[in-house]
């Protein structure tokens, strides 16, 4: 392994159990290890940028809170869903999503006001997908707000968002954990942070139901890439799945501390291992 | 990580500790070996594994490979449910048999 | 030692008939598989072939199977459904399934995975867990009902207890069965689904998800599937320059043509590693 290993931090999707993050970086900065470029996708692409951009941690718990309580979700899309039924008298398209995204884009601003890729201190990529072709679409630049808003555009939830020419949705259609962003960029070793997406035990509508096949889709996406980049990495990837004995589902904000503390323990588990890697 | 092995119809590979980047190499060393030496069927116990990276999945996966290309094949049994987690992410339930206990993989082999 | 030949098709309805011209171009070598996995559409011809069925059987099969009344009452019963008039749960789909089940009873009758010639398996879908479920005896019909029980479109089927939905929500070109299974040679038929670019109702863009997360994952597992394997998986992947509908079945000689196509071309490199 070289001299100095650069770490990588790739933070998955998984909505407000992403929050995990940042007890990871509790329990990294505790014993004075330092990361070297972050990666996020969906959820996780909101605690990676505010980690990237230098604010304290205690700022971030502050700001991620202020970003994504019960106020973002409750705002509904009525036209959008109106279109679903009656897609002729509302005109029905790719904006389509069920909560409107008016007040999740007022948070973003208030955090990250016109801040850009530019401004981070450490490397950061948020990934999305594009939405006509599929394809992974990995921003890291251009202004923050928008690579987060259509990192998170789950389908069916929130609508798709454009960013330059690109009509862009959820990075977990196409890469839940995108380690491979890491590999690409040559660190050696990569702390991977991943979520199986919660499925609900009762499906009840439609829209339930094609939520579901999403959710059971994304795990099969995110398990095969991870098969796929552990299979061809050169170095080494610590996978760091926290367990999570409450079920948390997408919206429930109020676990985000707990989310925190279940990763600083899955991390702290990791610290012996991680300081033989680095030769502390 | 310790490696111990015990003979019989097809021989029992029990690994226990870390898998991982420090130690991956030697397990690959003597799979591979024991694998060359005629015994292209192996099980290997994983009853006390601990940990396992990417490295560890990696070394694992070459010795099913070779077992594999040697005309035998790659059992594992017993994960403990955090390495089981981590085998089931890393998709090698999809392509290696693994079963719940020593017993039961020494039975697969017929 | 003589290699252990399987042939994995893929999902892609209508699409999956590129493998009867597969089977054409093999026939011609007098190469025979040892096992054939089936997956969604292509586990009615992985099934058909196994059981023995000469290809001009298929054909005509295929030709009844896709005809559009087999989806019919869709646009009402999602209105329906959307608009809360009709109850919709896990047990439902937009399409009543009785045409579907008439038209398999018709191809399997009560045959079972221990009337095939050739070992078979076919992949579906636990509806809950989103884990692979590699089904291999019990009646075909129900076998190759699971598999293909497009989400949303038709109602998922329950075997054992157990409810399943189309193979390709986990695993659209199941090449793992066929290592798993300690195959040396594997040929995988696979198929991407046409992305759209025209999306005007809550259907479209459903099934724009469903196949844009299909082709991910068939492209994520595949990459895996060739780091791990062993010996050599020949990829055919048939290239279809027009746009083919779901109930095409005027295409179908177009469709296999373009499989014996794609197969023809890698039969020299195919005989060489069986040879050797």
């Amino acid at each position: 392994m070289a001299e100095k290993p650069r770490i990588a931090l790739v933070v998955g999707s998984g909505s407000v159990k992403c929050a995990a993050a940042l007890g990871l970086w509790k329990a990294l900065d505790h014993e004075g290890i330092p990361i070297d470029m972050l990666v996020g996708c969906s959820g996780g692409s909101i605690y990676a940028s505010t980690m990237s951009l230098g604010f304290s941690l205690d700022e971030c718990i502050e700001y991620t809170q202020t970003l994504w309580n019960e106020k973002v979700t409750n705002e509904k899309n009525w036209r959008a869903m109106l279109s679903a039924v009656f897609p002729k008298m509302f005109k029905f398209g790719h904006d389509f999503g069920m909560i409107s995204d008016r007040q999740m884009m007022k948070n973003l601003h208030q955090v990250f006001g016109d801040k850009t890729f530019a401004d981070t201190k450490i490397p950061l990529t948020i990934m999305t997908t594009d939405f006509y072709t599929g394809e992974q679409v990995p921003l890291s630049s251009g202004k923050i707000v928008d690579a987060i808003r259509a990192s998170i555009a789950i389908p069916f939830i929130w609508s798709a968002h454009r960013v330059g020419d690109r009509v862009l949705i959820d990075g977990a259609a196409s890469n839940p954990m995108p380690v491979d962003i890491a590999i690409k960029e040559g660190a050696e070793v990569i702390l991977a942070m991943g979520f199986q997406a919660p499925l609900p035990s009762k499906v009840r509508s439609v829209s339930r139901y094609a939520f579901h096949i999403n959710g059971i889709m994304t795990n099969n996406l995110y398990q095969s890439n991870f098969a796929f980049h552990n299979a061809v990495h050169h170095a080494e990837i610590i996978p760091i799945f926290p367990d999570f004995e409450r079920s948390i589902r997408l919206f429930d904000t109020d676990q985000i501390p707990y989310a925190i503390e279940q990763g600083e323990k899955a991390t702290q588990e990791q610290i012996p291992y991680i300081r033989k890697l680095l030769n502390l | 990580m310790e490696i111990n092995i015990t003979k019989g119809n097809v021989d029992i590979i029990a690994v226990s500790g870390s898998i991982d980047a420090l130690t991956s190499s030697e397990l690959v060393k003597t799979l591979n070996d024991h694998i060359h030496d005629g015994h292209p069927n192996v099980i290997v116990d994983f009853g006390k594994v601990e940990f396992m990276s990417s490295a560890g999945l990696r070394a694992i996966l070459a010795s099913v490979k070779e077992a594999r290309a040697a005309g035998g094949d790659f059992r594992l049994a017993s994960p403990q449910p955090g390495i089981d987690k981590v085998l089931k992410m890393a998709g090698f339930y999809n392509i290696v048999k693994i079963y719940p206990t020593v017993e039961e993989a020494l039975a697969s082999f017929g | 030692m003589k290699k252990h030949l399987s042939i994995v098709i893929g999902s892609g309805s209508i699409l999956c008939a590129a493998s009867l011209g597969l089977m054409k171009a093999l026939k011609r070598e007098k190469i025979q598989p040892d096992m054939l996995v089936g997956c969604s559409g292509g586990s009615l011809y992985a099934a058909t072939l196994a059981l023995g069925f000469d290809p001009a059987a298929i054909h005509e099969m295929t030709v009844d199977m896709y005809k559009n009344d087999i989806v019919e009452g869709y646009t009402s019963n999602l209105r329906a459904a959307m608009s809360g008039e009709t109850r919709f749960n896990e047990t439902s789909g937009l399409v009543d399934d009785k045409i579907l089940m008439e038209r398999l009873q018709t191809i399997f009758a009560e045959k079972t995975f221990a009337d095939t010639t050739i070992p078979l398996h076919i992949v579906a879908t636990d509806f809950y867990t989103g884990e692979e479920v590699v089904l291999s005896n019990g009646r075909l019909v129900d076998a190759a009902r699971a598999s293909s029980a497009i989400p949303m479109i038709f109602p998922p089927w329950k075997i054992n207890d157990q409810l399943l939905v189309d193979g390709a929500v986990c695993n659209p070109l199941p090449v793992d069965v066929a290592i798993k299974e300690g195959s040396d040679v594997i040929i995988a038929i696979g198929f991407e689904l046409p992305m759209r670019r025209r999306m005007n109702s809550y259907t479209a863009v459903t099934t724009h998800f469903n196949s844009l997360y299909m082709n991910n994952i068939l492209k994520s597992t595949f990459a895996f599937y060739n780091a791990a394997h062993h010996a050599e998986i020949i990829p055919i992947l048939p290239s279809f320059e027009k746009q083919i509908g779901g109930f095409d079945h005027h295409q179908l000689p177009y469709i296999i043509e373009q499989g014996e196509k794609a197969a023809e071309e890698q039969i020299p490199y195919l005989k060489k590693l069986l040879e050797n």
